[in-house]
């Protein structure tokens, strides 16, 4: 939406997965306060690079801001790497989620279902406050044509980077609700990072509906792909990308205003 | 204003004078014997070698008198990142500078690529971190030894152990489809069906990107096998070792996990506990093993070695021995020494450094991760539930693919 | 500013200057690593030839360097090519590989142009990957010997490390050719304003498409004698973290001014291979991270953009 390419994104999943651990390790934080803690610390640092660092590029060609966040990969990473190893930090989910539920045709992990419900709850959120609330739609706005907002006198630089901000905010609480499931390490990030591209790409720039539905239909067919024919799994997304590119080069739901 | 102009050629010319280098210095034949220890100093392999192997070889080399042939002998650390081609680079400095012995390399594709050095440069090269069988294979040469484990050790030591059981006939696998990964599926799946058992199915998950589970691990969970076998290493092994236990897969199976350290679960020992794995040496076995385990631990502030700390150790001194025995550093000769010969240490007991392939034979342990409240002292992760001999731990002569050009 | 140097003495005396680094630096550092700094220079120039001279950011350029390398050290390693043969086969793999990519990504711009060409580098990563019998896997492959050229043997580093030089050398010449012709003034006024250029009648699709393959094409030429040079190859070359590496490379340099990505190639090997060795050799990463930031922030004319800038202003003027 703001046209910028975050390729820190994973980067920040990363950051929020190594705050729900630090905290619980240092301070003893539970995995619901680290729901709450986790976006806001990142959500913050997120704001923090925004202001010093990117505000400086948005004149510039956009290649500038995806290189800087890919300069931001490579340190944040390996500061990650240096302070918490290479190999992974141990995070368990709560003991209130633990253990698993008997859906009737299945025993399925309790935590999972929390996450697939804490999924559909945030997406559902952001949608609505993005296509239903004034806020929302100064934002739309903003992005569109940021002149006509800033002559309205709606400062355009400020919902630029709350935006940014929430983004990162997001992220980072995707790595929390990650952090039981899998392995806490600074390179979390970069697995998802580029699926994560090939999703906005498919479901179209600027669309959030297209990205959320994009998002819950690859990771149904990457899981049955997983069983189905494995070997190419990982081609898989990259190959539907080619073809809706080939076809709708604007996504399955991006309006051919967002296709540049 | 005039900072900002010549801030970038003050730095331009900084980072330009920064990187003219000095020439690589070369040492005669009468200079010190070096030992170049090639590891992953701050990547994946860090604990599991790293500077510990780097201490170990130092160990080594001073409880052996810190001269051999009235030569100093001196160990040079390097990072090879995990990187084949830089690696190879940087082995081949190595060489050229002087060094005479090449130690460590865990990675495999760092232990083929400097392998390939060791070859052309007629020095001699140990790998002991290195998984992957074909250093005594496919890619077997003159000059390389592999000493501590491979895929074939860890598939007749696990695989043996469960499979000889009633309850450890059938099994699920689920494996990494890269060469490590379908490797141990191969060697595993012919050590079970050896004890009369069988591998029902397999799945081959993409390697990489994979970081669900789910799937496999409920197919596992319904098929009725009786163990799970996890042929996969690092991220992955930690990821579906995790989801296997939010499933529950663990109740109702025997998890056996392909390859695993004592780094591994010292990182992450909640996650491990329960498994069944095969391991080249443990500190807390016996009273041998213990004794050296004590003098590492003075030196790396309490930390237990892992096997292949130890096996650096053990191939070090066992090199040094074979110099002084010679009365050469001359690669040629040290190997015609070597091959064949049979020895014993804390680490390598039953040793042997087999001739036909250049795979170094010793026992193998199967052990139990013990769970946090069974641990009696830091560090003590392990059970060794059976002793493999050496005879049995390694791939047979007779299967070897090792075309022999020496 | 570039174009103008290119043409002039200055121009000759830098040239003449950078040919004489290049000579004498297998004397100066490991052969097989001056091998590696010409490759990677090569690489560089290729790279930059897209985006500095036709404004278009390629993110998965190593698709080219690392998918060429495969091609060329499988030929050598498991079918016995003579080495011509397979430079020749790794060119023609990376030139319809260039074809392909380009056709594709060409329909979109900026942003979506760089995202679609990582999207394919990695499917190439994958298969490459998934086709372990012939690339090795993760374990690469391998080559014993180089084989010869003109009956010159190969497997000297320095005897390799000169023909890498000359046809690095030649690779660059040619890039300066191209930049200079017709065709380099239409890709500059393309890059300037497409739109205007488009209005002017020029089929702007098919010289981007072009520009594309001739990029592909030398960064192939250049991943061929980095693998072959290093008589490896690996999943490495056709990471992503490559093609990041000479994006930083060529911005650090400078874009767009031909020497500038020598002159960061060089830079970045060196610095990358030495601070390895150094005691914070395991914080290259951070510090090549934060070099690069700093370029994107404050830098971004890159070293030899910067040292241009500064012989152009006229004594006096305020910096531009």
């Amino acid at each position: 939406m703001l046209r910028i390419v975050n390729f820190a994104h994973g980067a920040m999943f990363m950051l929020g997965a190594f705050v729900a651990y630090y905290g619980a390790q240092l301070a003893g934080l539970p995995f619901y306060g680290a729901l709450f803690v986790a976006p806001v610390v990142v959500g913050l640092f997120g704001l923090l690079i925004e202001v010093a660092f990117l505000r400086r590029l948005y004149g510039l060609d956009p290649l500038y801001g995806l290189l800087f966040t890919f300069a931001l990969v490579l340190v944040i990473e390996d500061a990650m790497r240096i302070a918490a190893g290479a190999l992974g930090s141990p995070y368990s989910p709560p003991p209130s989620l633990t253990g698993a539920t008997n859906l009737g045709f299945t025993l399925f992990p309790t935590y999972r279902l929390f996450v697939i419900a804490a999924a559909i709850v945030i997406c559902a959120v952001v949608w609505y406050v993005l296509e239903r609330t004034p806020v929302g739609a100064r934002i739309r706005a903003a992005t569109e044509a940021p002149v006509l907002v800033r002559a309205l006198g709606i400062d355009t630089q400020r919902l630029v980077s709350i935006t940014f901000a929430v983004g990162v905010a997001l992220a980072a609480l995707a790595g929390v609700l990650a952090a039981p499931n899998q392995n806490v390490e600074p390179t979390m990030g970069d697995k998802i990072i580029i699926n994560t591209f090939a999703i906005v790409v498919i479901g179209g720039l600027g669309s959030i509906g297209g990205s959320v539905i994009t998002g819950f239909a690859i990771g149904l067919l990457q899981t049955l792909g997983a069983v189905i024919f494995p070997a190419f799994n990982d081609t898989l997304i990259f190959l539907l990308m080619i073809v809706v590119l080939l076809i709708r080069p604007s996504g399955l739901f991006g309006s051919p205003a967002s296709a540049k | 204003m005039r900072l900002s102009r010549s801030l970038p050629a003050a730095l331009a010319i900084a980072l330009l004078s920064a990187s003219f280098v000095a020439p690589p210095a070369r040492a005669a034949d009468s200079g010190p014997v070096k030992i170049a220890v090639i590891t992953d100093m701050s990547g994946v392999y860090a604990s599991l070698a790293g500077a510990g192997a780097v201490e170990a070889t130092k160990m080594a080399v001073e409880d052996f008198g810190g001269k051999v042939l009235g030569r100093p002998i001196e160990v040079e650390a390097i990072d090879h990142r995990n990187n084949g081609p830089d690696a190879a680079i940087k082995a081949r400095e190595a060489y050229d500078g002087g060094a005479d012995l090449a130690l460590d390399m865990t990675n495999s594709a760092v232990a083929l690529a400097v392998a390939a050095v060791a070859k052309e440069k007629h020095k001699l090269a140990i790998v002991t971190g290195g998984a992957s069988s074909a250093v005594t294979g496919a890619n077997c040469n003159r000059y390389t030894y592999h000493y501590a484990y491979d895929t074939y050790a860890l598939a007749a030591s696990t695989g043996s152990n469960i499979a000889a059981q009633s309850n450890g006939k059938t099994w699920y696998a689920l494996v990494a489809n890269y060469a490590f990964g379908q490797q141990m599926l191969a060697d595993f799946g012919a050590a079970i069906e050896r004890k009369g058992g069988k591998v029902q199915k397999a799945d081959l998950y993409p390697f990489g990107t994979t970081t669900d589970f789910s799937s496999y691990l409920l197919a596992a969970k319904n098929s009725g096998a009786q163990v799970l076998g996890l042929f996969n290493a690092g991220a992955d092994t930690v990821n579906s070792m995790k989801q296997a236990k939010q499933f529950g897969v663990d109740k109702v199976m025997k998890i056996a996990v392909g390859l695993l350290f004592l780094s591994d679960v010292d990182a992450l020992p909640d996650v491990f506990a329960g498994s069944r794995i095969t391991t080249s040496w443990y500190w807390n076995y016996d009273k041998e093993a213990r004794a050296w385990a004590d003098k590492y631990a003075k030196r790396m502030h309490g930390l237990r070695p892992t096997d292949i700390q130890a096996s650096d150790y053990s191939a070090a001194t066992q090199w040094l021995n074979a110099v002084k025995a010679v009365g050469t550093t001359d690669a040629d000769k040290v190997q015609q020494y070597l091959d064949g010969r049979q020895f014993n240490d804390f680490y390598a007991r039953g040793g042997e450094w087999r001739a036909r392939d250049h795979r170094v034979l010793h026992e193998m342990y199967v052990v139990d991760v013990l769970p946090k409240e069974q641990v009696k002292e830091p560090h003590a992760w392990f059970k060794v539930v059976q002793v493999i001999p050496p005879g049995r731990a390694f791939r047979p002569e007779s299967q070897s693919t090792c075309k022999k050009d020496w | 500013m570039t174009l103008a140097l290119l043409g002039s003495r200055r121009g000759a005396v830098v040239a003449i200057a950078l040919a004489i680094v290049g000579l004498a630096l297998p004397w100066f550092v490991y052969p097989v690593l001056a091998i590696d700094i010409v490759a990677y220079a090569l690489f560089a120039v290729a790279f930059d030839l897209l985006l500095g001279f036709t404004g278009l950011l390629s993110f998965g350029h190593a698709l080219f360097w690392g998918g060429a390398g495969y091609v060329a050290t499988i030929l050598i390693a498991k079918a016995g090519a003579p080495f011509p043969l397979a430079v020749i086969a790794a060119l023609a793999y990376a030139a319809i590989a260039a074809l392909v990519v380009g056709a594709i990504a060409i329909r979109r711009q900026g942003i979506y142009f760089a995202m679609i060409t990582l999207a394919l580098a990695q499917l190439q990563y994958f298969v490459a990957f998934q086709l372990g019998d012939w690339t090795g896997g993760e374990n690469g492959v391998q080559v014993s010997s180089r084989g010869t050229l003109f009956g010159l043997r190969l497997d000297d580093d320095k005897a390799f490390y000169y023909a890498v030089l000359v046809v690095a050398a030649l690779g660059v010449w040619f890039v300066v050719r191209v930049v200079r012709s017709p065709f380099g003034a239409v890709l500059g006024a393309m890059r300037e304003n497409e739109q205007r250029a488009v209005a002017l009648g020029f089929r702007v699709d098919r010289y981007k498409l072009v520009a594309f393959v001739l990029s592909g094409t030398l960064a192939g030429l250049a991943g061929v004698l980095f693998a072959v040079g290093n008589r490896l190859s690996g999943l490495d070359g056709v990471d992503w973290h490559t093609s990041g590496k000479v994006v930083i490379m060529t911005i650090l340099g400078g874009i767009g001014t031909v020497f500038g990505p020598l002159v960061g190639a060089g830079i970045y090997e060196s610095l990358d291979f030495f601070v390895s060795k150094t005691p914070i050799g395991d914080k290259t990463n951070i510090v090549m991270g934060t070099i690069f930031a700093l370029c994107v922030l404050l830098f971004r004319r890159g070293i030899v953009g910067e040292l241009l800038a500064i012989r152009a202003r006229p004594k006096g003027a305020p910096p531009s």
